[in-house]
C-alpha cells in the first residue's frame, strides 16, 4: 500500500502530506499541518465541528479524503484572521456570547465568513440556514445570528467608507 | 462594592481570542513528544462473563507500547467518586454495554485498533435484565453478584396524606415516563496522561471536578494524591455528564504503565454507549385539590432505571423527590424513591438532577388539574406559589421567593398570555395552535449537610497584573469570566489585568465541582475575599503616600480615587510600593455556603436553600396529520439573583431551553436489550439552528441572601427543567389531548390523537 503524495494549499501555504487510504482532511489537517482549530466532534459528517471551505465549499473535513484534496484551496479558522488582525466576525463572536465551551466555533466562524462572503446582509433565516448543519449543545444559537448581523453591518460600513474614500 | 466596573457589564469571556482563532487547546488538541494513542476494549454483550481473556498476541505488535487488564491495575480497580461500584476494567463479568474489558496505548491510531483487535476474548453470553419492574421482583436474578437489584428505596412522607386525599374535591393521577437522554457535549469524553521524570502522574482532564479526577486517578495507581497533578484544558461541554471520572483515570493508567504520554478520546458512538445518561424515570403521582384550587397533596412513587452502577443515582433521585411538590405551598406530600439495578446504561448526573423528570410530572398535573377545575394555568399557580417566607414541604423556609410569581406574571405579559387565542386557534384545517407554561424552583448548592465550600488564591504583581488560581473547572458555562470580573472588581482594576490560571490542582486549592450551579454562589464569594486583604495592602500604602485617610479612598479602573476623583497613582504603582514595604499582596480567599440553624427543622435531606425560580411560556403549532409539532415561540424568565455576566446568563437560559425542546420532541436514547440502538448524532435527534424559535428572555435580578455578600444564586440548571412541561401543556391546549411520555415524538401525538382526533378548537 503506497501512500500518495499530495498538495495542497491552507490558508494560502502550500502544504505536502501523505494521504494514506483511509486519512481523511480533517486529519491532515490536525496532526500533520498542526492546524487544531478544526475540531472533530463525530468522525461521520453529523456535527460540523470540522467545517473548513475548500474550493470555495463550505464541507466537513471528516468526510473529505485526504487524496480529495489534491491540489485544493482550503480555508481553515486560523486563516480568517489576517496580518494578526481579527476578522470582524471574529470579534463579535467574543462580545454576543455566540459561544460557550467554543468547541463549535471553529466550524461556526467558517460557516458564517462563507455566508458572509456572498450575503452582506443576512437575515436571521439566511444565518440559521447557513449554519443549520453546525451543531452547538452550549448555546441556543442567538448569540451566533447576533454576531454575524453585528460583523455584517461592521463589514458593509467599512466598505461604504472605503467606496468613498475611493471617490 | 460590586456595582460598578466589570460586573454586571456584558463582558467578553478571558479565553475569547483563544477560541474564535482556533488556538484554545482542549484535549483531542494536545500533543507531546513521544505521545502514544490510547484506545479501550468494549464488550460485544451487554451482559457476559468473561471465560478467556488473553492479551499476548496484541502485546508483540510492533508499535504496541502498553496492554492492560483488570490484572495490571495497580490500585483499585473500581471508581466512581461517592460509592467506588464501577469497575475501571472489568474482571470477570461484563454488566452493561459500556463496560470496558482492556485499554491499549500504540504508537499511532491504527496500531491502537490493531492492538485490539488482537486481544482474544472469549465472552458466554448471560441473560440480562433489561425490565426494571421485572427486575423488582422476588426471583428477578442478580444484576450485580451479592447486591439487592434494589439500589435504594426510600420514602419521604410529611403532613397526613391519606386524609387529604380524602377530603379532596379533585384529583388527577396519571403515569409518567421519561426517556435515557444523552448529553452530547461537543467534545467527548477525553483525557491525556504523562509521567513525570519522579513517577508522579499529570492528567490533562476534560472533567466537572479536577480535584476529585485527583482522589480517583491516584486510587487506582496506588499513589498518594500528593504525586498526582490534574489540569484542565479548555473544555468542550460537559453538562453533568463529566462530573463523574471516565477516561481520565485510564490514560493516566496507561501512560503509567508505557511511561509516555498517553492521549486517551472517545469517539462519538463510543462516548454515547459508554457514559451516563439522564435517568428513565416511570413516575405514579396523585395530585389533589380543594374546589377553589388550593393544593392539598401529592403522592408520587418513582421507579427509576439505574443501569448496573450506582453513579449519581442517589443524588438525582433525591432532588426529584426535593422537587415533586413544585414551586408551591403543599402541606400534605408523600414520595417513594425507588432505583433499580438493570443491565442497561448506566445513569447520572445532567444538568438538574432528578428536577427535570420532576417538573414533567409536577407541571403536567397543575395543567390537568386546571383542566377538571376549569381554571386558567397562570391563576392555578399563582394561587398556589410559594413566596418569601414560605414553608416548604422539605421543611425548608424559603429566603427569597418572589420571583416565583413575578417570573409568572413576567412571563405572562411577554407572551401575550390574556389574548392568547386571538392569533388564531386553528391556522388550518389539520393545524391546531397552543398555549402552555411550566414554573419550577431548582436549588443550587450541594445541599445542607453536604460540604460545600471553594477556596481561591489570588496574587497582585509588581506591574499591576493580577493571577487567580482557582480549582473550579469551567466547561464552557463561564465561571472563569465570572471570577475574572469579580477579582477585578474587587481590587480596582481592569478585567484585562486578570489572569484566571485553568484549573491546575498542583496550585490551585479544591473548589469541588463544578456542579449544582454552585460555583458562581462559592467561588465567587470566595474571590470577593480573597481581595480583602490585597486591597487593604493597596490602600495602606495609597493613604500613607497621600496623607488623606483610607475612607476616602477607592482603587477602580487601575487607578487611585480620592472623594471620587482620578489621582495620578496607578494601581500598578502602589502594587510596587505594597511590595517594597512588605505589604502583602497575596491571599487566599474561602468560603463555605453556611446554613443557618435551621428552625423550623428541615425534614427533607440534603435539601437545598437557594432557588433559582423561572417561568417559561410556549406557542406551538400541532399539525394533526403529521403529528409534528413546531415551537413557535417561547418565553423564558429566569431569576438569577445578582448577575454578574449576563451574556453568560443569557448564554445559559437560551443553551438551557434549546436542550429542553429536544427533550420535550425528539431526544431519546433507544435501548433494547441493553444495546444503545442509535448512538450517533445522526439518530440521536438534538435540535439544530432551524428548530429553536427566536426566544423572548428577561433576567429578574432578586439578590440572594444566604450567598451573600455576592447575592448571585446559580443559573446553570433551571433553564431546562420548564421547556419540556411548558410545550407539554402547550399540546394538550391545542390538541385537547394530554401525553404522558417525554419525549412527545410525532408518532405519540399521532397515538394520542388516535384516541380522540383533533378536537374542535375551545
Ligand atoms: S466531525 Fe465532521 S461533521 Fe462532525
Ligand atoms: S459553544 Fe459549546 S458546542 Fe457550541
Amino acid at each position: 500500500m503506497t501512500d500518495m503524495d499530495i498538495r495542497l494549499t491552507v490558508n494560502g501555504r502550500l502544504q505536502h502530506a501523505k494521504a494514506g487510504v483511509m486519512r481523511t482532511l480533517l486529519t491532515v489537517l490536525r496532526e500533520d499541518f498542526g492546524l487544531t482549530g478544526t475540531k472533530d466532534g463525530c468522525s461521520s459528517g453529523d456535527c460540523g465541528a470540522c467545517v473548513v471551505v475548500m474550493n470555495g465549499q463550505v464541507v466537513n473535513s471528516c468526510m473529505v479524503l485526504a487524496a480529495q484534496a489534491d491540489g485544493s484551496q482550503v480555508t481553515t479558522v486560523e486563516g480568517l484572521a489576517s496580518n494578526g488582525e481579527l476578522h470582524p466576525l471574529q470579534r463579535a463572536f467574543g462580545g454576543t456570547w455566540a459561544f460557550q465551551c467554543g468547541f463549535c466555533t471553529p466550524g461556526m466562524l467558517v460557516s458564517c465568513h462563507a455566508l458572509l462572503s456572498s450575503n452582506d446582509n443576512p437575515s436571521r433565516e439566511e444565518v440559521l440556514t447557513a449554519i443549520a448543519g453546525n451543531f452547538c449543545r452550549c448555546t441556543g444559537y442567538q448569540g451566533v445570528v447576533n454576531a454575524v448581523q453585528q460583523a455584517a453591518a461592521e463589514l458593509r460600513s467599512a466598505n461604504a467608507e472605503a467606496v468613498l474614500q475611493h471617490d | 462594592m460590586i456595582d460598578s466596573g466589570a460586573v454586571g457589564r456584558w463582558v467578553s469571556a478571558p479565553g475569547a481570542y483563544d477560541i474564535v482563532t482556533g488556538k484554545a487547546r482542549y484535549c483531542p488538541d494536545l500533543d507531546f513528544p513521544g505521545m502514544l494513542i490510547g484506545k479501550l476494549l468494549y464488550s460485544p454483550h451487554a451482559r457476559a462473563c468473561i471465560r478467556r481473556l488473553d492479551v499476548t498476541a496484541a502485546r508483540m505488535i510492533p508499535g504496541v507500547i502498553a496492554v492492560l487488564t483488570h490484572a495490571d491495575i495497580p490500585g483499585e480497580n473500581s471508581y466512581l467518586y461517592a460509592e467506588p461500584d464501577q469497575p475501571l476494567l472489568v474482571v470477570d463479568e461484563v454488566r452493561f454495554q459500556g463496560d470496558a474489558v482492556a485499554a491499549v496505548a500504540a504508537i499511532d491510531e491504527q496500531t491502537a485498533d490493531a492492538a485490539l483487535r488482537a486481544i482474544d476474548v472469549e465472552y458466554q453470553a448471560l441473560d440480562g435484565i433489561f425490565d426494571p419492574l421485572a427486575a423488582m421482583q422476588a426471583g428477578a436474578g442478580q444484576v450485580v453478584a451479592g447486591k439487592d437489584n434494589i439500589m435504594m428505596h426510600k420514602t419521604y412522607r410529611t403532613g397526613d396524606v391519606a386524609a387529604a386525599l380524602a377530603s379532596a374535591h379533585v384529583i388527577v393521577e396519571n403515569t409518567y415516563r421519561t426517556q435515557w437522554a444523552e448529553h452530547a457535549f461537543l467534545e467527548t469524553e477525553g483525557g491525556v496522561g504523562l509521567v513525570d521524570a519522579d513517577g508522579g502522574v499529570t492528567v490533562y482532564s476534560s472533567c466537572q471536578a479536577p480535584h476529585r479526577d485527583r482522589m480517583q486517578i491516584a486510587r487506582a495507581l496506588g499513589l498518594p494524591e500528593s504525586r498526582v497533578r490534574v489540569i484542565t484544558p479548555y473544555i468542550g461541554g460537559a453538562f453533568g455528564g463529566k462530573d463523574e471520572a471516565h477516561v481520565q483515570i485510564h490514560a493516566a493508567l496507561l501512560a503509567h504503565a508505557a511511561r509516555r504520554p498517553v492521549r486517551l478520546i472517545r469517539g462519538r458512538r463510543e462516548s454515547i454507549l459508554t457514559h451516563v445518561k439522564r435517568h428513565p424515570f416511570i413516575v405514579h403521582c396523585i395530585t389533589a385539590a380543594t374546589r377553589d384550587g388550593r393544593l392539598l397533596a401529592v403522592k408520587a412513587r418513582a421507579i427509576v432505571d439505574a443501569g448496573p452502577y450506582s453513579n449519581a443515582t442517589h443524588e438525582v433521585l433525591n432532588k426529584f423527590g426535593e422537587f415533586i411538590g413544585g414551586p408551591y405551598t403543599v402541606k400534605n406530600l408523600e414520595i417513594e424513591k425507588i432505583a433499580v439495578r438493570t443491565n442497561n446504561p448506566i445513569t447520572g448526573a445532567f444538568r438538574g438532577f432528578g428536577a427535570p423528570q420532576a417538573a414533567f410530572v409536577y407541571e403536567s398535573q397543575m395543567d390537568d388539574l386546571a383542566r377538571k377545575l376549569g381554571m386558567d394555568p397562570l391563576e392555578i399557580r399563582l394561587l398556589n406559589g410559594v413566596d418569601t417566607g414560605t414553608r416548604m414541604y422539605t421543611g425548608v423556609v424559603v429566603r427569597e421567593g418572589k420571583a416565583m410569581k413575578a417570573s409568572l406574571r413576567r412571563a405572562a405579559e411577554m407572551m401575550g398570555w390574556q389574548q392568547r387565542g386571538e392569533l388564531g386557534r386553528q391556522p388550518a384545517t389539520h393545524l391546531r395552535r397552543g398555549w402552555g407554561m411550566a414554573t419550577i424552583l431548582k436549588g443550587s448548592g450541594m445541599g445542607r449537610g453536604l460540604p460545600d465550600h471553594a477556596a481561591v488564591l489570588l496574587e497582585m504583581h509588581r506591574d499591576g497584573s493580577v493571577v487567580l488560581q482557582s480549582g473550579a473547572a469551567d466547561m464552557g458555562q463561564g465561571i472563569v469570566t465570572v471570577l475574572a470580573q469579580l477579582a477585578a472588581e474587587s481590587l480596582g482594576v481592569e478585567m484585562s489585568s486578570v489572569h484566571v490560571v485553568r484549573a491546575d490542582t498542583a496550585q490551585a486549592p479544591d473548589a469541588g465541582a463544578s456542579c449544582a450551579s454552585r460555583q458562581v454562589m462559592v467561588s465567587g464569594n470566595a474571590v470577593l475575599r480573597a481581595a480583602v486583604p490585597i486591597r487593604d495592602s493597596l490602600l495602606q500604602v495609597a493613604a500613607e503616600k497621600t496623607g488623606v485617610a483610607r475612607d476616602r479612598l477607592v482603587l477602580h479602573g487601575g487607578r487611585l480615587h480620592v472623594d471620587g476623583q482620578a489621582h495620578d497613582l496607578t494601581v500598578a504603582e502602589l502594587a510596587r510600593r505594597a511590595l517594597f514595604r512588605g505589604y502583602p499582596l497575596q491571599s487566599e480567599g474561602r468560603y463555605e455556603l453556611e446554613y443557618p440553624a435551621d428552625a423550623p427543622e428541615v425534614t427533607y435531606r440534603y435539601s437545598q436553600e437557594v432557588f433559582q425560580f423561572c417561568t417559561q411560556i410556549a406557542q406551538v403549532l400541532v399539525d394533526c396529520e403529521t403529528g409534528q409539532v413546531a415551537v413557535e415561540r417561547l418565553v423564558a424568565v429566569h431569576d438569577a439573583g445578582k448577575m454578574i455576566n449576563p451574556g453568560g446568563v443569557y448564554g445559559q437560559i437560551e443553551g438551557g431551553v434549546a436542550q429542553g425542546i429536544g427533550y420535550a420532541l425528539t431526544e431519546e436514547l433507544r435501548v433494547t436489550e441493553g444495546h444503545t440502538l442509535n448512538a450517533s448524532l445522526e439518530n440521536y435527534v438534538i435540535p439544530m439552528a432551524l428548530d429553536i424559535p427566536e426566544l423572548e428572555m428577561d433576567v429578574l435580578e432578586m439578590p440572594e441572601p444566604l450567598g451573600a455578600p455576592l447575592g448571585a444564586k446559580g443559573i446553570a440548571e433551571s433553564p431546562i427543567i420548564p421547556t419540556a412541561p411548558a410545550i407539554r401543556n402547550a399540546i394538550l391546549d391545542a390538541i385537547g389531548r394530554p401525553l404522558y411520555q417525554l419525549p412527545m415524538t410525532a408518532e405519540r401525538v399521532l397515538s394520542a390523537l388516535d384516541a380522540a382526533p383533533c378536537a374542535d378548537p375551545a
